[in-house]
């Protein structure tokens, strides 16, 4: 066995699980039996991982796309933002300034609180964001009120009861 | 926390394998050698990528297995210095927290990278992070932190012959991650995130 490069290329978590996904679906396809067990128990393992929450992966549906990748580093070109703080953007994708502080190096020297702000905001727009608890109240409110009759309208008496 | 390595290697198709397509018994045959091993100094393979070139088969004297001399494209786990990466607790001692993901086992915040203010309970066996205001907050295990990778260990596992002295040898993991949860945003997501 010979190495012949070290570190051809950096991949994201996402595209290790498009991959994983991939090769699930191909080996599906052909009907073949288990892998050995290693491979079996890695591939799980590392699948598993990426749809841990909180990371990106965990919420369904998945909200990255082939685009997102290069349509993110276009948005964050203008920032120079590293290799590696790049890939670690798509990796956790930082849903406020004190995760984003995490990842990026010196952020209070080379971006004012304004670019802080816009860079979340591109985040949130390529990559989406867990949906706020807030938001799920809401709708659980709304369906309430519309069904035909909720509990609340048929108890006329107040004794908790529908029926008088 | 993955990388591309590329990889040139011989692989040995058995003649039970014969029926199936070339492609799928090199990449089986891969697979079964390199999944979940740690190759030092490079990290730890997952499985392959792709296939970037196979040579000719050659039968050699002797046996039946066809040689097949392949590129390929491994898929690997290391995460490099700096990056920040989540973890679940698995458990804690007074030297640290040990933190682990679904597929490897071998991180280790010391307690030097506890942010000011981190003491071990032991009477709840964790570590605890007490505030001047007597807030206090609780590195629960089986929570899941967010940590930056401070430093990588590398143990060749190659066996070392019969030693004059009768000690047993040190069974360490071939690859083991430092790592640190001093910064702020560090630590369990729970607590940062809204």
């Amino acid at each position: 066995m010979k190495i012949l490069e070290s570190q051809s290329a950096v991949l994201t978590n996402f595209e290790v699980y498009e991959h994983l996904v991939d090769c699930k679906k191909r080996s599906k396809k052909t009907r073949q039996r288990l892998g050995p067990d290693n491979y079996e128990s890695i591939v799980k393992g590392v699948k598993a991982w990426l749809e841990t929450p909180p990371g990106p992966l965990s919420q369904k549906p998945i909200t990255y796309t082939s685009s997102s990748i290069p349509t993110l580093f276009a948005r964050l070109r203008p920032y120079d933002l590293s290799k590696g703080e790049l890939s670690m953007i798509l990796n956790l994708r930082p849903a406020s300034v004190p995760a984003l502080d995490t990842i990026i190096e010196d952020m209070g020297e080379r971006f004012t609180e304004e670019q802080h702000e816009e860079i979340i905001a591109i985040i949130v727009e390529v990559l989406g964001r867990f949906e706020p608890a807030e938001e799920a109240e809401g709708e659980k409110g709304a369906r309430e009120n519309g069904g035909d009759v909720t509990m609340n309208e048929a108890d006329q008496d107040g004794d908790g009861n529908a029926a008088s | 926390m993955f990388i591309l390595t590329k990889i040139a290697d011989l692989v040995q198709i058995a003649p039970s394998d014969f029926s199936k397509h070339s492609i799928g018994a090199i990449e089986h045959n891969i697979n079964a050698k390199y999944a979940n091993r740690v190759i030092q100094k490079i990290g730890l393979c997952i499985c392959l990528y792709d296939l970037l070139w196979a040579s000719e088969g050659l039968i050699g004297h002797g046996d039946g297995f066809v040689n097949v001399n392949v590129e390929f494209r491994m898929v690997v786990f290391r995460p490099f210095k700096g990056e920040v990466m989540l973890g679940r607790i698995r458990s804690a001692t007074p030297e640290g927290i040990n933190l682990r993901t679904e597929f490897f086992d071998d991180i280790f915040v010391p307690f030097e990278e506890l942010p000011q203010g981190a003491e071990f309970s032991h009477s709840e066996q964790l570590w605890v992070w007490n505030f001047d205001d007597g807030e206090r907050l609780f590195y629960d295990t089986h929570e899941i932190v967010r940590f930056q990778v401070i430093d990588e260990e590398w143990h060749d596992q190659t066996p070392a012959g019969p030693s004059q002295n009768d000690e047993e040898p040190q069974a360490t993991a071939p690859y083991k991650i430092r790592g640190s949860m001093a910064r702020e945003g560090l630590g369990v997501c729970l607590w940062w995130d809204t």
